[in-house]
C-alpha cells in the first residue's frame, strides 16, 4: 500500500509540474486531470474512498470540464483548426497517456489483489463522512450552499454580454 | 452505527453521540438565518419582477429585521451552536456592527447604481450574501466556519467589484482581488490543515502551541501558524501583502470599496482577534514578533506610501492599510482594555471610512468615478455639504480632535501602555504625524479656489435621500463619539469584555 | 505497518501547493493563473484528507468536501470574468491590465 501511495504521489508531482509548464492550455488541462486522478488514488490508499470518489467525479469531472469548456469558448479563428490537427499527434497525448497507464496499473493491482484485506489504519466510509457532515457540520453544509448561490448569481451577472 | 434513523430535527438533544442541531439552537444564529433567507427572497423577487427601488427597499428591510433580532439573541447568550459557531456578547456586538455596515453600504449604493445601465438587483443579493459571510466570520469558532464565512464574503465581492458593467478598470480590479483572495484562502487552508494534523481538532479552543501526541512536530505546528498568518496578512492587506489592494480600491465602485475596507476587513480582524488572541498562542514570542513586524510595516508603509498618491481612493486604501496596522497594537497587547479599544476603534473606523467612501460615491456614477484629486479641487464651492463631510472624514482619519479619530487612537495607546509596548506606540505617533500631512493635503485641495472655471464640471448627480441621510448620520456618529464617548465606552466595556 | 506516515502525505501536499504558488507567480496567462489557484486549493484539500486519516476522523474529508464546493463556486465566477476579460482586452495577458498602477 505504501508503494502505491509513493507512486501515485510521484505521478501527481510530475504531472503538476508539467501542467504548470505547458504552453498549450489543453495540454496543461490533461496533465492536471492526471494529477487529480493520482491524488484520488492516494486518497484511496489513505483510507478515504469517499474523498477519492469525489475528487474524480467533482474535481476532475466537473471543475476541469469547466476549464475545457472555457478553452473551447475562447478558441476563435483559423488557428483553431490548425491547432486541432497538431493536437492529435502522439507527441502531445503521449505524456498524459503514459502517466495514466501507470495509474491504471496501480488501480488494477489494488482491485485484483484485494489489498483492502490489510487496510490502512482505519477506513472512513461514506457513511461515516455523511454522519459527520450532516451532524455537527450541518451549518457548514448550509453555508456551502449559500456560497454556491453566491457563485451562481455572481457568475450569472459576470457572464452577461453587455451591448457596448 | 445503524441506530438512529429519525431525521435530525426530530431528535432530542440527548440522543446521538455527536452534537445535533435542535430548533432552539437556531435562535442564537437568528441574524444569520434572516440574512440568508433574505438573500433568497430578494433573488426571487428580482427573478420575477425587476425593479431597482423595490429590491433596494426589500434589502434595507432585511437588514433592519436582522438588526432588530439582536436583542432577542442577546437573551440566550453565551451560546455554542454546534462546535462551529460561538455567539457571545463579543461576537454579538460585532455582528451588529457588520449588519450596520452592510445596511449603510446598501443605502449608499442605491444612488450610485441608479444611474447605471446594468441590472442592479443582483448587487443587493450579493451584498446580502457578503454580509452573511462577514456575520459568519464574526461568530465563528471553528476552521470550517472560518473558511466558509471567508469565501461567502469573498465570492460576491469578485463580481460586486465589476458592477454594473465590466469595464477595463473594474475587470482589472476584480481579477486582482480574485487572485489575491483565492491565494490567501489557499494559504489559510494549508495552514489549517497543518494545524489539524498536529492538534487533531478544527476548533479554535483546541489551538495550542505544542502538541503532546506522538509523532507531532513543532516545526509543522509553527509552519501551520505561519501559513495562517500569511493568509490573514493577505486578506487584511497588511504590509508586505498589500501590493494589489490600492488597485482594487481604485477600480471598484466607491460603495464596494467602502464595504471591503470596513465590513470585509473588520469581520476578518474580529475573527483574527478571537483566534490568535487566545493566551495559549499569544505567548509564543516568534509568532508575536511576526505580527509586531506586520504591525510596524503596515503603520509606516501605509502612511508613507500614501504621501505620493494623487488618487483619493488609493489614498483611502493606504489609509485603511495603516489603520489595520494601528489595530494590531491592542491585539499585541491583549490586556483588559484591548477588546473594548478594538471595538471602539472599529466602530469609529467604520463610520469614518464609510463616510469618506460615501462622499466619493455620491459624486460618482458608474460611468465616471470621481477619484483624481484634481477633480476635487474647489469642491467646497460647488458642493459645500459633501466637501464638509469629506473634510470631517479626513480630519477624523488623521486623528484630530474633536472627531472620534483622536479618541480611537487614544484608546489604542491606552491598551498598548498596559502592556508597555512603548516602541510600537512611538511608531504609532510617528506614523500618525505622517498621516496628518496627506490627509490635510487632500482637505486643503477641497478648499482651493479653482484657477479658472472648472475645466471638468462634475456631473451633478442628485443625492438620493437615503445617501444624504446616511452621510449625515455617519458624520453625527463620528462627532458624537469624539466629543462624548463615555456612555458608549461604558457599554463596550460591559459587553465586549471576554468571558472567562 | 501498512499505514502511510502522514508526514509524507503532508510533504506531498506541500510540494503540490508550492507548485501551485509557482504557477501563479510565473505564468502571465490568466487562464493558467486560475489553473494554478486550483492546484493550490487541491493541495490544501489533500492535506486535510491526510490529516483526517491520521486522526481517523471524518472531519478531514468534510473539510475536503467544503473546499471542493468553494473551489467550484470560485472557479465559475473566475471563468465568467475571464471570458469578459478576453472580450475587453482581447488578450488573456495579465500584464495587459495595468491601468491601475500608481
Amino acid at each position: 500500500m505504501n508503494v502505491i501511495f509513493y507512486l501515485a504521489g510521484a505521478v501527481a508531482i510530475l504531472s503538476t509540474v508539467l501542467a504548470i509548464s505547458r504552453l498549450n492550455a489543453i495540454h496543461a488541462l490533461l496533465y492536471m486531470i492526471v494529477s487529480l486522478l493520482a491524488v484520488a488514488l492516494s486518497f484511496f490508499t489513505l483510507g478515504a474512498p469517499f474523498a477519492a470518489v469525489l475528487e474524480v467525479i467533482i474535481y476532475a469531472g466537473a471543475i476541469m470540464v469547466l476549464f475545457v469548456f472555457v478553452v473551447m469558448l475562447l478558441n476563435v479563428g483559423p488557428e483553431a483548426t490548425e491547432q486541432e490537427r497538431l493536437w492529435l499527434q502522439p507527441a502531445n497525448w503521449g505524456g498524459p497517456a503514459v502517466l495514466a497507464v501507470i495509474l491504471i496499473a496501480e488501480l488494477a493491482y489494488v482491485t485484483l489483489h484485494e489489498v483492502l484485506a490489510a487496510p490502512p489504519a482505519q477506513i472512513i466510509t461514506p457513511l461515516g463522512v455523511s454522519l459527520t457532515l450532516l451532524g455537527p457540520y450541518l451549518l457548514g453544509v448550509e453555508l456551502a450552499s449559500f456560497v454556491l448561490m453566491a457563485g451562481l448569481v455572481a457568475a450569472f451577472h459576470a457572464g452577461r454580454r453587455e451591448p457596448d | 452505527m445503524q441506530g438512529e434513523c429519525r431525521p435530525w430535527f426530530l431528535r432530542t438533544e440527548r440522543e446521538g453521540k455527536r452534537a445535533v442541531m435542535t430548533l432552539s439552537a437556531l435562535i442564537p444564529i437568528l441574524p444569520l438565518l434572516i440574512l440568508g433567507l433574505g438573500a433568497v427572497v430578494v433573488m426571487l423577487q428580482a427573478a420575477f419582477y425587476r425593479h431597482h427601488a423595490l429590491t433596494w427597499v426589500l434589502t434595507l428591510l432585511i437588514y433592519l429585521v436582522a438588526l432588530g433580532s439582536l436583542p432577542f439573541v442577546a437573551r440566550t447568550l453565551p451560546a455554542k451552536v454546534t462546535s462551529l459557531v460561538l455567539v457571545d456578547p463579543y461576537a454579538l456586538y460585532f455582528l451588529g456592527l457588520m449588519l450596520a455596515g452592510g445596511l449603510i453600504v446598501a443605502v449608499l449604493s442605491f444612488g450610485y447604481l441608479r444611474g447605471g445601465h446594468g441590472n442592479a438587483e443582483e448587487y443587493y443579493v450579493l451584498l446580502l450574501l457578503a454580509t452573511l459571510g462577514a456575520a459568519v466570520l464574526v461568530v465563528s469558532s471553528h476552521f470550517a466556519t472560518f473558511f466558509l464565512g471567508l469565501e461567502l464574503l469573498s465570492v460576491p465581492l469578485y463580481v460586486m467589484i465589476c458592477y454594473p458593467k465590466a469595464g477595463r478598470a473594474r475587470l482589472e480590479a476584480g481579477f486582482k482581488y480574485l487572485i489575491l483572495s483565492a491565494a490567501a484562502s489557499a494559504f489559510l487552508l494549508l495552514g489549517m490543515a497543518f494545524l489539524y494534523d498536529q492538534l487533531g481538532t478544527l476548533e479554535f479552543s483546541g489551538l495550542m502551541l505544542a502538541s503532546s501526541s506522538p509523532g507531532s512536530s513543532h516545526l509543522f505546528l509553527l509552519t501551520g501558524y505561519g501559513l495562517l498568518a500569511v493568509g490573514v496578512g493577505f486578506e487584511l492587506a497588511l504590509v508586505p501583502f498589500h501590493v494589489w489592494t490600492p488597485d482594487v480600491y481604485q477600480g471598484a465602485p466607491a460603495p464596494v470599496s467602502g464595504f471591503i475596507a470596513t465590513v470585509s476587513k473588520g469581520s476578518l480582524f474580529v475573527l483574527f482577534l478571537r483566534l490568535f488572541g487566545q493566551a495559549a498562542i499569544h505567548s509564543d514570542r516568534s509568532l508575536w514578533w511576526m505580527f509586531a513586524v506586520l504591525c510596524i510595516a503596515s503603520m509606516l508603509a501605509g502612511n508613507l506610501l500614501a504621501l505620493v498618491q494623487s488618487n483619493l481612493k488609493r489614498i483611502l486604501a493606504y489609509s485603511s492599510i495603516a489603520h489595520l496596522g494601528y489595530l494590531l497594537i491592542p491585539f499585541l497587547a491583549l490586556g483588559p482594555s484591548a477588546r473594548p479599544a478594538v471595538a471602539f476603534y472599529l466602530t469609529a473606523y467604520f463610520a469614518i471610512t464609510l463616510s469618506a467612501f460615501g462622499v466619493v460615491g455620491a459624486l460618482s456614477s458608474p460611468e465616471h468615478e470621481v477619484e483624481d484629486l484634481e477633480e476635487y479641487r474647489g469642491l467646497f464651492y460647488r458642493r459645500p455639504g459633501l466637501a464638509i463631510l469629506l473634510t470631517m472624514s479626513l480630519v477624523a482619519l488623521a486623528g484630530v480632535p474633536p472627531t472620534a479619530g483622536l479618541l480611537m487612537k487614544f484608546y489604542i495607546v491606552t491598551a498598548g501602555m498596559e502592556a508597555s509596548l512603548w516602541f510600537l506606540l512611538i511608531l504609532l505617533v510617528i506614523a500618525s504625524v505622517v498621516g496628518v500631512f496627506y490627509y490635510l493635503r487632500v482637505a486643503l485641495v477641497l478648499f482651493r479656489r479653482p484657477s479658472e472655471e472648472p475645466l471638468r464640471s462634475l456631473p451633478v448627480r442628485l443625492l438620493s435621500r437615503g445617501e444624504g441621510i446616511a452621510l449625515v448620520v455617519l458624520a453625527g456618529i463620528v462627532m458624537v463619539l469624539g466629543v462624548y464617548p463615555t456612555p458608549f465606552l461604558q457599554f463596550l466595556q460591559r459587553v465586549v469584555y471576554p468571558i472567562g | 505497518m501498512t499505514t502511510v506516515p502522514t508526514l509524507y502525505g503532508m510533504v506531498l501536499a506541500g510540494i503540490l501547493f508550492g507548485l501551485g504558488v509557482l504557477g501563479v507567480i510565473i505564468r502571465r496567462n490568466l487562464f493558467f493563473i486560475l489553473l494554478s489557484l486550483e492546484i493550490m486549493l487541491n493541495a490544501a484539500g489533500l492535506a486535510f484528507v491526510v490529516a483526517g486519516s491520521r486522526w481517523a476522523q471524518a472531519d478531514g474529508q468534510v473539510m475536503f468536501i467544503f473546499i471542493l464546493t468553494v473551489a467550484a463556486a470560485e472557479l465559475s465566477v473566475g471563468l465568467a470574468l475571464l471570458i469578459q476579460f478576453q472580450h475587453r482586452f482581447h488578450t488573456l495577458d495579465i500584464d495587459a491590465a495595468s491601468d491601475l498602477r500608481g
